[in-house]
């Protein structure tokens, strides 16, 4: 008898040493990461990066690839957060147990493990190309080509999210407003998004975070800009794809501006965190 | 309400108070499975009916037909009919939303809205019926005040809903439900969410509403039923086993099957 028991702690204690040998080695490769991040980035971070554009290369700074990666994130999230939702909320209030809304499901978790770089090709056949088509070259790589590129990456976030914050949402909610009569897109819109509305807002922040830190897929699209533009056909600097030019240049002081845009990247991927942290804690619903 | 409709109810509840629902005939399929086997039984009106039985005896199942509230789920059939004031409510030509403003319900679990207190009652309310800001607030403090609740929420109307407790979110449920000036109340387990202080508030509220409503309750607890209600109706595997009034199935059930649960001895 007591062997059996014996038997057990000595393999409950295995487990629990393997389990934290895991953890331990996750948790130290993403400390290290951050602390080289921070390191490099804080050593080059200086005023002139908000200031000054890519144009004067290592006497310059990240200024226009800051807005530039402003504007496309925030054009990607104007064109993926409705359809997103919209998407989320058919499969979860309308399509939930039919065979169509699996198979859209399955669909929509392909598109959220695709590779990046394929995305982006796909919106450089799809956009970049007629757009040079049908205006003789004045147009061609451009923030808005950029923006649908990341549209693409941050969609499918939108969706599965928005689906699983609607299906926690309780049944019985769904009879209660159902049996005063209260038709369903009523229900949908004003009863059951707002019972979702922390966590769907949550799948759009993530969504963002996700997106701002996209490469692949505005190279072929956005392509890249050493100045300052607003204008959304344009082509147009970005945060990821300057660093990856950067770090591609011999020139170790274009290394130490990349290395401060990914400290920066890195702040703004972790406040978009800490946001959806606090805002998920706060609004929660219990319905048990 | 002719004689012979008048000695037909008679005949099936045991009593002399006119029908408001005539259940005739009800078989209820889910996706191929029976779960109700022909019922018929006449609901007294303005008086509380209990059904009582063991799980998965169709209790709840015959409550959610009176306001198919069933439809919304795919797969669920109900045949057979039930006349609401002599109208068939399973004919699909009958108007959905007609049938929910007259038939009301409660659930199991309190479910207010994530809305304010007030918006809980005015919600349903509004869909209905376009009324001025005033008399919005004269409706939603009637029902408020039906429901026993006017005086524990007066003061904070503009909270959410959320922050109450289980049994004032229940009657914030019931008020919801009676807002719309509905003739029929069904009530699904509503207090098994609840503590005994609670579940007594809602039983002296039932006993209060049924001058004005005909109430339904479905309760797992037996003690409930022979407390609040008038009649009672016990059901066992799909079939209406017998309905009468609730002293004479407490003290004298005409069927063994009856006694038998009522004394504990199955269920």
């Amino acid at each position: 008898m007591s062997a059996v028991y014996a038997r057990r702690a000595v393999v409950n204690i295995v487990a629990l040493a393997l389990s934290g040998l895991a953890t331990l080695i996750g948790l130290v490769f993403l400390v290290w990461i951050l602390w080289i991040t921070a390191q490099n980035g804080l050593e080059a971070l200086k005023p002139t990066l908000f200031t000054k554009i890519t144009a004067y290369a290592d006497q310059g700074g990240l200024a226009n690839a800051m807005v530039g990666s402003l504007i496309m994130d925030l054009m990607a999230l104007l064109i993926c957060a409705p359809i997103g939702v919209l998407a989320g909320t058919y499969l979860a209030e309308y399509a939930s147990g039919s065979r169509l809304g699996a198979s859209i499901r399955f669909l929509n978790d392909i598109l959220l493990s695709a590779p990046s770089i394929v995305l982006g090709l796909f919106v450089y056949v799809i956009v970049v190309i007629p757009t040079t088509e049908l205006t003789d070259g004045r147009i061609t790589f451009s923030g808005f080509a950029g923006s649908v590129a990341l549209a693409l990456i941050g969609l499918p976030v939108i969706v599965r999210t928005t689906d699983e914050m609607l299906q926690l949402v309780p049944g019985t909610l769904r009879e209660a407003a159902l049996s005063l009569g209260i038709p369903q897109w009523k229900l949908t819109m004003q009863v059951l998004m707002r019972a979702a509305l922390s966590g769907i807002l949550t799948g759009v922040l993530l969504a963002l975070a996700r997106l701002a830190g996209e490469t692949a897929p505005l190279l072929f699209t956005a392509f890249g800009n050493n100045f300052m533009t607003a204008h959304p056909l344009d082509k147009m600097a970005s945060m990821p794809v300057t660093i990856y030019q950067y770090t591609n240049d011999p020139n170790p002081a274009l290394h130490a501006i990349a290395w401060a845009g990914a400290l920066l990247i890195t702040l703004f991927v972790l406040a978009l965190s800490l946001l959806t942290r606090i805002m998920f804690s706060r609004k929660k619903v219990s319905y048990e | 309400m002719n004689d012979l409709a008048a000695a037909s109810a008679a005949a099936l509840t045991g009593a002399s108070a006119p029908a408001k629902l005539k259940v005739r005939d009800v078989h209820f399929y889910y996706n191929g499975y029976q779960a109700l086997k022909g019922i018929n039984m006449d609901i007294p009106e303005k008086q509380v009916t209990a059904i009582i039985g063991p799980s998965g005896c169709g209790k709840s199942t015959l409550l959610r037909i009176f306001n198919r509230i069933y439809a919304i789920y795919p797969k669920l059939e109900a045949k057979g009919s039930i006349e609401l004031d002599g109208e068939n409510i399973l004919d699909p030509a009958y108007s959905m939303n007609r049938l929910r403003t007259k038939v009301g319900m409660v659930f199991q679990k309190p479910v207010p809205f994530p809305m304010t207190i007030f918006e809980n009652v005015a919600y349903g309310i509004r869909h209905h019926e376009k009324l001025s800001r005033a008399d919005m607030e004269i409706r939603v403090e009637q029902a408020l005040r039906s429901a026993a609740l006017w005086d524990e929420v007066k003061d904070k109307l503009k909270q959410s809903a959320l922050g109450l407790s289980g049994g004032q979110q229940q009657r914030l449920c019931i008020a919801r439900g009676i807002a719309l000036r509905p003739e029929v109340l069904l009530l699904d387990e509503p207090t098994s969410a609840l503590d005994p202080i609670a579940t007594g508030r809602i039983e002296q509220l039932v006993e209060e509403l049924k001058h004005e409503y005909t109430i339904v309750i479905v309760t797992h607890n037996m003690q409930q039923a022979a407390r609040v209600s008038d009649r009672t109706a016990f059901m066992y595997m799909g079939d209406l086993i017998e309905f009468d009034n609730t002293e004479k199935i407490f003290t004298k059930p005409g069927k063994k099957q009856t006694e038998d649960y009522i004394t504990g001895r199955f269920g």
